[in-house]
């Protein structure tokens, strides 16, 4: 079995937010807390708002945990790859979406809601975003396994060149209903 | 209201634009490219089924697209001009 190090861990919620095991922000303000939280994160990017529900938990779980490497971002690198799974994959895009064109009478499919109808479209942003040029993958499971999760990441680990990962479980069902469990690993 | 500032209300509803406000869409400014919103592809998806939905525009040339989405003020003038409802 491969042995692989974790280098930083996140965990996001709807009532909290955890960094290598640290408490760093808790629910309770007027405001959405994803919303809160990006605010905390100082950054411009717009982008964010148009997200789906999937996508702004994966981006600020890989924001974070990117926050805690340290060093330069954003500099094109082909040994990181993105490989995160869930069970219900865009369940909440697609209901979305659905719901735009279920009246014949008010038929106007929503495209912004459209294309976030996958869920890898969130492994996308986070690499694009990141100028990660390794594998981008999204793997649907029956149901939480690690088991399985640790045979995808060593599959991952077998692509010439990758010797990094950013993943995790992400899943989310609504905006009171989400859950990022994440990690950075790396092997040597 | 004015179209333009009505334009811009719904503009920033459907475009999720959550960090600005009518104010902040010059009438002139460009809404494609860094000079301007910024905007992409998809929001041009959305302008069009705005336009469609709220007054009755069917946009069938994809050319016209470029000139009628330059800014708030020409998205206005076609509107007036074309609107159904």
């Amino acid at each position: 079995m491969m042995r692989y190090e974790v280098l930083h861990t996140v965990k996001l919620c709807p009532s909290y937010l955890e960094v290598d095991g640290n408490r760093i922000a808790e629910a309770g303000g007027e405001t959405s807390f994803l919303t809160d939280l990006y605010r905390r994160l100082g950054l411009d990017y717009p982008k964010f708002f148009k997200m789906d529900i999937l996508s702004k938990v994966g981006f600020l779980a890989s924001e974070f945990l990117l926050e805690q490497e340290g060093g330069e971002r954003f500099v094109p690198r082909a040994d990181r790859a993105v490989l995160l799974f869930n069970r219900y994959s865009s369940m909440h895009a697609d209901q979305t979406f659905q719901e735009t064109i279920a009246h014949p009478e008010d038929f106007y499919p929503k495209p912004s809601v459209f294309v976030y109808t996958l869920p890898n479209i969130v492994t996308g942003e986070i690499a694009i975003r990141n100028k990660y040029h390794g594998e981008s993958n999204f793997i649907l499971l029956p149901e939480y396994s690690e088991q399985a999760m640790n045979q995808a990441i060593e599959r991952a680990f077998l692509a010439p060149g990758t010797t990094s990962l950013l993943t995790g479980w992400l899943e989310a069902l609504s905006e009171n209903e989400y859950e990022a469990s994440c990690s950075l690993i790396t092997v040597h | 209201m004015e179209l333009t500032e009505e334009l811009k209300t719904k503009m920033i509803e459907v475009l999720n634009l959550e960090e600005m406000t009518p104010a902040d869409i010059a009438d002139d400014a460009p809404l494609f490219g860094e000079e301007g919103l910024g905007l992409d592809s998809i929001d041009v998806l959305e302008l069009i089924v705005l336009l469609d939905r709220n007054y009755g525009i069917k946009i069938t040339d994809p050319k016209a697209g470029k000139e009628i989405f330059a800014s708030v003020r020409t998205m206005a003038d076609y509107v007036a001009a074309n609107r159904t409802k």
